[in-house]
């Protein structure tokens, strides 16, 4: 596996920072006296592969002497098969120069602004090129492209610290080429971000402690998917492989097909085929096909993200979900695009339209979720009053909190395919050693009714 | 030393004919070896059993005040000439950058105590499993399971530059940690040494198991303000948030609850240090610009004395570098802080308290308002209700949003005995570890609670 990343910042009109890195290597994974193994090296030759592959067994017989039952695997149809992101732009064929320009001209853009003490503008261009080969026959090659980046306006004052951003927190990225920046007219959007950064200091504060009903932009909705529903359908978490560290879940397998997760406006959806998302590719790093299907559907919870190994624990296949942290991490369950369908509430405006009373909530600032994804806290950049169907004032240090299964209960209202935005994950962290994956979640703006606001007094 | 480590003299010479064939006025190479070896386990088996070796370079090539930087694993003479080449390239085409110092001039490393043991670097898979094997047969024999993991690990750090900067360090350390589970409760503990052989698994297996036995069948209690006990996996959690705005790029951006506030009071009386020579944490003298790595006072009795710099943030900040630069160089960062003990067993802590929660580890903690240090997160494997100064039962976990700070402003007692914790990895390198107390509370706001 190699991966050749590039990242840049610039900051308060300087190139705060730009690093270019690649990294070269492989790893063994090994069933050996029914236990698993696996080693890895950045030597890529011959002997030490020998060496490696010897290890690997060596750990997996180690790993035996606590074992309960063999390791077993769901089957899979061994392919050889290649897989590419389509890439319109490849970012590391053109210049540094074009690629620091956007960055530069958004940035300062922003810094026309009076009162700001921050602005940032930062991309990502990330690529992997693997090859997985297994002892079942499987030879597959892919090459993954993906870029992202964003702009952020930060303003201190009153004893506050407020942040703006566009599109996602600085950490949009999508599977694709540099067309997937240019898409969003970073310069474009570069005064509003200021504008409201400077705004929030003296916005009122968000009500303390209320009920009230919540439409959440598409980007905050992706991570609300992400955390509540992507991670407790990991069937890894729900079977204990992660208790001691990222968790369990409160989705058992006792509640697959019959549990009431959300109201019937509410289908998510499992699909690692979908344009530009991050959990997007050909195949998994155990040689499993891509797939679509449904995690909850019409508010019921029926899917899980599994492996061979935990599929097989459900006596089903694997729906192709584990991918690796490049070569010296082991493959474990990650979610791939894990998306909530659109609905039928039309744009944005025509939701907010069909609001009486309640609070617009935009771009994650915040986020915390218990060890079984059951209660959640979130707070976002910025909030917007809503009375009698209109954008009222802005309010700053917005934050809502609830437990999922009730929260997703109270989604009411979907906005249309014209809103849904496949937003993502770049840096969703689990296992031990820590390995960061890059997930996708589709998204638009949603209504939830009877939420807890307000925490900050 | 060991054969599994790179070595000085092999990190020195891939660092040296990086700078060399790097095209600028200033270059510096950062090399890093590792080899880690995680042992996990869950449900009372091993499921991940994993080791790697690696070595990464990391250039840096200065051109007027331009700068860039390119890393790469790929350590012979095309791989190293190749990365040199980038980073002078992309040096070259950077912008000009005004408020760039330079590189940093080499200064004087003092020895600090040595965190390298060979025993550690040695350790086999096999007896990393035996070790995993001691702690599930702990959990099983009171019918509790077991998850967790143990990891022996070797790192080497080394920086050279072309001002003549050389600077190199092995450290090892071993670490366990375990979740014991019973059908309704769970509790966990943690021990971490730079000897293996000295790592207390035993004791962890006792700690987690026994607790857990009195963890089950929590009860619900009304989330509000309490006195509280933290252990030391709680109390790493809120130094840790602090070691993030007690820096001199928090105080340039305004976004550190010290801003301003140097020699004042801030929190209650307790004293926190950046120690890098703590023979008791896993020391090294300096940072990952090869500076070296001053002890900082950052708060004492509760008053704020200082915060860390690197070379750029010292520099705009008119200030002295205190050698904490990051391997990333994203912001600097105390990297071996110690919260002063006090003079408390663990058990008095407990007895001082009229009713109140102790809580054994906070869980996804997160930011909610930086310059007020506002943190949300949960409880997790082990809380409890505290009345009359005895556990009374367990509590179901609860959701807080506290200001860490503020928390601090009053300590009611501080625990005698340090906790060696491992903080901080950036790609599976440690980059940091503290030492911190248990600690009484005078209050500590829950805003919400679970139903487990």
């Amino acid at each position: 596996m190699r991966r050749d990343e590039e990242n840049a910042l610039v900051k308060n009109g300087r190139l705060d920072s730009v690093d270019r890195s690649d990294s070269f290597g492989f790893g063994i994974r090994a069933i050996a006296d029914g236990a698993w193994g696996f080693a890895a090296s950045q030597v890529v030759t011959a002997q030490e592969a020998d060496r490696v592959a010897a290890l690997a067994v060596e750990i997996a017989r180690a790993s035996a002497i606590t074992k309960k039952r063999d390791a077993t695997l769901a089957p899979v149809e061994p392919v050889r098969a290649t897989y590419e992101t389509p890439v319109d732009l490849d970012p590391f064929a053109m210049s540094f120069d074009d690629r620091v320009k956007l960055l530069m001209s958004a940035e300062a853009r922003m810094r026309e602004r009076k009162g700001l003490r921050t602005t940032r503008a930062t991309y990502a261009v990330w690529r992997e090129d693997k090859l997985f080969l297994s002892s079942e026959g499987a030879d597959i090659t892919q090459r993954i492209t993906e870029v992202g980046g964003g702009i952020a306006a930060e303003a201190v004052g009153n004893g506050e610290l407020q942040i703006r951003s566009y599109p996602d927190g600085l950490r949009y990225q999508n599977a694709g080429g540099w067309e997937i920046l240019t898409r969003w007219d970073l310069i474009g959007n570069a005064e509003r971000v200021a504008d409201e950064a400077v705004a929030l200091l003296s916005a009122k504060q968000c009500p303390q402690d209320e009920i009230t009903t919540v439409i959440l932009s598409g980007n905050q909705l992706s991570l609300q998917c992400h955390e509540s529903c992507g991670h407790p359908i990991e069937l890894d978490r729900a079977l204990g492989s992660e208790a001691a560290f990222a968790g369990t879940s409160f989705l058992t397998p006792d509640k697959l097909g019959t549990f009431r997760y959300g109201s019937s406006e509410v289908n998510i959806r499992i699909d690692a085929t979908s344009p530009g998302g991050l959990g997007t590719f050909g195949f998994d790093d155990e040689g499993v096909p891509a797939s679509e299907g449904w995690a909850v559907k019409d508010g019921i919870f029926v899917g899980y993200l599994m492996s061979r190994e935990t599929a097989a624990a459900l006596g089903t296949r694997s729906n192709g979900t584990m991918r690796a942290d490049g070569w010296q991490r082991v493959p474990i369950i990650r979610m791939t695009n894990v998306s909530v369908m659109p609905g039928t509430a039309g744009t944005l405006d025509d939701l907010i339209a069909d609001t009486d009373d309640g609070i617009l909530m935009d771009t994650n600032r915040s986020w915390s979720i218990d060890d079984k994804r059951f209660n959640f806290q979130f707070g976002t950049e910025v909030g917007w009053e809503i009375r009698k169907g209109k954008r009222r004032d802005m309010v700053r240090n917005p934050t809502y909190t609830g437990l999922t299964p009730e929260f997703w209960g109270s989604c009411d209202a979907i906005c249309s395919e014209s809103e849904w935005v496949m937003w993502g994950t770049p840096n969703c962290g689990k296992g031990q050693p820590g390995q960061g994956a890059h997930t996708g979640h589709g998204a638009a703006p949603a209504r939830f009714r009877d939420v807890r606001v307000g925490v900050i007094k | 030393m060991s054969e599994v480590l790179f070595g000085e003299r092999e990190l020195r010479a891939i660092a040296e004919r990086a700078i060399r064939a790097a095209k600028g006025d200033q270059a510096e190479a950062l090399v890093i070896g590792r080899i880690g070896s995680l042992t996990r386990f869950a449900n009372s088996a091993i499921h991940q059993n994993v080791t790697s070796r690696e070595a990464e370079l990391r250039v840096r090539v200065v051109v007027g005040t331009r700068r860039a930087t390119a890393t790469t694993n790929r350590l012979d003479d095309d791989g190293i000439r190749r990365v040199a080449a980038l980073a002078s390239d992309l040096a070259r085409r950077a912008p000009e950058d005004p408020t760039f110092p330079g590189l940093p001039a080499p200064r004087p490393i003092p020895s600090a105590p040595s965190a390298y043991v060979e025993k550690t670097a040695e350790a086999a898979p096999l007896a990393r499993a035996r070790a995993v094997k001691t702690l599930c047969d702990r959990a099983t024999a009171v019918r509790m399971v077991a998850a967790g993991f143990v990891s022996t690990n070797v790192q080497e750090i080394s920086v050279a530059s072309t001002l003549g900067t050389w600077a190199y360090a092995p450290q090892t350390y071993a670490e366990v940690q375990i979740a014991a589970i019973g059908d309704d409760g769970s509790a966990f503990a943690q021990r971490v040494s730079t000897d293996w052989t000295s790592l207390d698994v035993e004791g962890a297996a006792a700690e987690a198991v026994g607790k857990a036995s009195v963890a089950q069948r929590p009860r619900d209690l009304a989330p509000d303000t309490y006195e509280v006990v933290l252990t030391p996996y709680a109390v790493r959690d809120m130094v840790g948030f602090l070691g993030l705005q007690l820096n001199g790029l928090a105080i340039e951006e305004g976004r550190s609850f010290v801003g301003g506030k140097i020699g004042q009071k801030v929190t209650g009386a307790i004293t926190l240090v950046e120690d890098p020579y703590d023979p008791r944490s896993i020391p090294r003298p300096f940072d990952f610009e090869g500076q070296p790595s001053d002890r900082v006072t950052l708060i004492e009795d509760g008053v704020a004395r200082g915060v860390v710099y690197d070379s750029v943030t010292a520099h705009r900040g008119n200030a002295r570098n205190t050698g904490h630069a990051q391997p990333f160089l994203t912001q600097p960062a105390p990297m071996h802080m110690r919260l002063e003990a006090g003079d408390k067993t663990r058990e008095q802590l407990v007895a001082g308290v009229k009713k109140g929660v102790l809580v054994t580890r906070f869980w996804y903690t997160r930011w909610v308002h930086q310059l007020r240090t506002l943190v949300t997160g949960m409880t997790r494997d082990g809380t409890f209700a505290i009345l009359d100064g005895e556990i009374a039962h367990p509590v179901k976990n609860f959701r807080f949003t506290q200001s860490y700070h503020e928390a601090l402003g009053g300590v009611r007692g501080i625990s005698k005995d340090l906790s060696l914790l491992v903080t901080g990895e950036q790609f599976g390198l440690m980059t940091s570890c503290q030492r911190v107390p248990a600690l009484h509370l005078a209050a500590f706001t829950f805003t919400g609670a679970t139903r487990y």
